[in-house]
């Protein structure tokens, strides 16, 4: 009786971890076969039948992604991206840290209904608004510029709710004590409270970082300046182009997933965090 | 205790400091953008001649156009197919990780969601390959099942090649949310129903279901204002195509604005985008408070 139970639990053991393994590398293959395929030489790409490794290797792709476009400057299109994404991290830290100490910290008329408000907006999607954003974007002169792409990529309700709930969890007596050593209100924020949210802040960047990074639609309809363009950009347009070289392409992809892989291999603890943290109860 | 040191009514004012960035911006770029799309959808307009009013007219013009029909009931089947697929799969691989039995947890965790960190426009360029007719899916499934359909050539197969990856793409982040609500469900609940006996079934329909009810609600409600603004998976893979069978409604926005320069038209077919998600957004306040 005893034996066979627990044989069963091993069988079931075996059965769950043979699973787990199969989906998880179904789930990361993609991205396997991104770096393969970049590596093949056009030819063998889509060649049949299926080269699961590159019969030649062909390393020279990363370097042509680079050099081989005049009209696709990809290298001023990672500088573009890392820029407008470091730029618009810091504003939403800003916002976020400054905002949900603000909504958590202190009780002002008003509070609770300013706070619905900034959370609502989580509704507002770039989707919903891009007509009048862009004309009112343009009409600030802001077509074409870093700053049309930071501001509105910069803002984060999710972000403002996050801080907020981090803030509430953290006890008032920290705050109490500098507040009766006459420390201003100011100072206790950026010396006591911030600090303790190093990793609250942490979790927001990277999840933030990803929603920048990785973002579309919004450049697209705000850049049309090719010097301008940011990379996911540089890479749907130059996939539209005639006769793609596919291995090209693809290096590009990989070029442009690498930043954010390596942020989560190092950081998937906050990564993780970040994520639980949206399920947080309010 | 927490209200003790609060009284000073000029201190809490400081609040208003802090929260007046977030305020001025969340307004001017978020706020007033929402509500001119109102004024504008009332308007014929392409940014370079006069704005003419024409009342209610893209409205009526929307209700009777079948591409915005069809786009609208496209985007609510990929948006249910994807929320009904990835919740499913999420909150299953949450289950199998969590279970004891299972080994290497954080290492499958990571490979799971692996494609959540990835780049959209990156996976959308690898899948096309995929998908292609002599590339590797293709190949799969017509080794397996004998045939494989054309995936982005035909009309029937495209939206679902459509769901697929966009599951694929999301089901990490959901289950890590998954994942999350079931380390707060108490161990001693199912350490009490283990004693009277319960299998893991009844465990599941009567301990984990019920707990997990505030992170059900809030994980179909951010997929679906998620998977209801995708974009980029068919901007870069298909194009709305084949014969529109994939344009979503954010696909539809961006072409009737910015590549027919028909802005009024476009802004309200965004009053459409947003009057959609706030009806499932109240009736996600109205699930979470019956819950509560």
């Amino acid at each position: 009786m005893k034996k066979s139970y627990r044989r069963r639990r091993i069988i079931r053991g075996i059965a769950l971890n043979m699973t787990a393994v199969i989906i998880g590398l179904a789930f990361s293959f993609p991205f396997l076969w991104m770096i393969l395929s970049s590596l093949k030489l056009n030819k063998d790409v889509l060649a049949y039948p299926v080269n699961f490794l590159p019969p030649t290797w062909n390393w020279q792709s990363y370097v042509n992604v680079f050099t081989a476009f005049p009209s696709f400057n990809f290298p001023r299109f990672i500088l573009n991206s890392v820029f407008v994404t470091v730029c618009a991290i810091l504003l939403c830290l800003f916002l976020s840290a400054t905002a949900g100490y603000g909504f958590s910290k202190y009780r002002f008329r008003g509070n609770a209904l300013l706070f619905t408000i900034v959370l609502s907006t989580v509704m507002i999607s770039f989707e919903a608004i891009v007509v009048p954003l862009f004309i009112f974007v343009r009409s600030l002169g802001m077509q074409n510029s870093y700053w049309g792409l930071i501001i509105p990529e910069g803002l984060s309700a999710f972000g403002v709710f996050m801080m907020r709930q981090f803030f509430y969890a953290l006890p008032n007596d920290y705050l109490e004590s500098a507040r009766m050593d006459g420390a201003n209100e100011y100072l206790i924020f950026a010396r006591i409270a911030l600090p303790m949210a190093r990793t609250a802040l942490l979790a927001l960047v990277i999840f933030h970082a990803q929603y920048v990074w990785n973002m579309l639609l919004w450049p697209m309809i705000l850049i049309s300046s090719p010097d301008m363009r940011v990379l996911p950009q540089g890479i749907a347009l130059f996939k539209g182009g005639y006769n793609t070289p596919y291995p090209e392409q693809l290096a590009a992809c990989v070029i442009s997933c690498l930043p954010l892989v390596l942020l989560y291999l190092f950081f998937s603890k906050y990564f993780i965090k970040g994520v639980a943290m949206t399920g947080i109860k309010g | 205790m927490r209200a003790s040191g609060y009284s000073v009514t000029a201190l809490q004012r400081h609040g208003y400091v802090f929260v007046a960035p977030t305020l001025i911006l969340f307004s001017v770029f978020l706020i007033y953008p929402m509500l001119s799309a109102f004024d504008l959808s009332l308007f014929d307009w392409n940014l370079i001649s006069a704005k003419r009013f024409v009342g209610l007219k893209n409205f009526r013009l929307m209700l009777q156009d079948p591409m915005v029909v069809n786009s609208y009931v496209r985007t609510l089947s990929f948006c249910a197919l994807t929320v009904i697929a990835t919740n499913v799969l999420a909150f299953v691989f949450a289950l199998m990780l969590q279970s004891n039995l299972a080994k290497a947890k954080n290492f499958l965790q990571s490979l799971i969601f692996l494609p959540v960190v990835l780049s959209l426009v990156a996976v959308g360029v690898v899948w096309e390959l995929m998908f292609q007719s002599t590339g590797l899916i293709s190949m799969a499934v017509r080794s397996i099942f004998g045939f494989s359909p054309a995936w982005l050539t035909d009309t029937r197969a495209a939206p679902y090649a459509m769901v697929i990856i966009a599951t694929w793409k999301s089901v990490g982040f959901y289950m890590i949310m998954y994942i999350a609500g079931l380390l707060d469900i108490p161990e001693t609940y199912y350490e009490a129903a283990r004693i009277d006996g319960a299998g893991f079934w009844r465990q599941l329909t009567r301990i984990t279901v019920p707990s997990l009810r505030n992170t059900f609600v809030l994980t179909i409600v951010s997929s679906i204002i998620f998977s209801f603004g995708q974009f980029a998976i068919q901007y870069v893979i298909t194009k709305g195509g084949p014969s529109h069978s994939t344009e979503i409604l954010a696909l539809l926005i961006y072409r009737q604005g910015f590549e027919l320069y028909k802005f009024g038209y476009s802004s309200a077919l965004s009053v459409l985008f947003f009057m959609t998600l706030l009806v499932f957004s109240v009736i996600q306040l109205k699930l979470m408070r019956a819950g509560e």
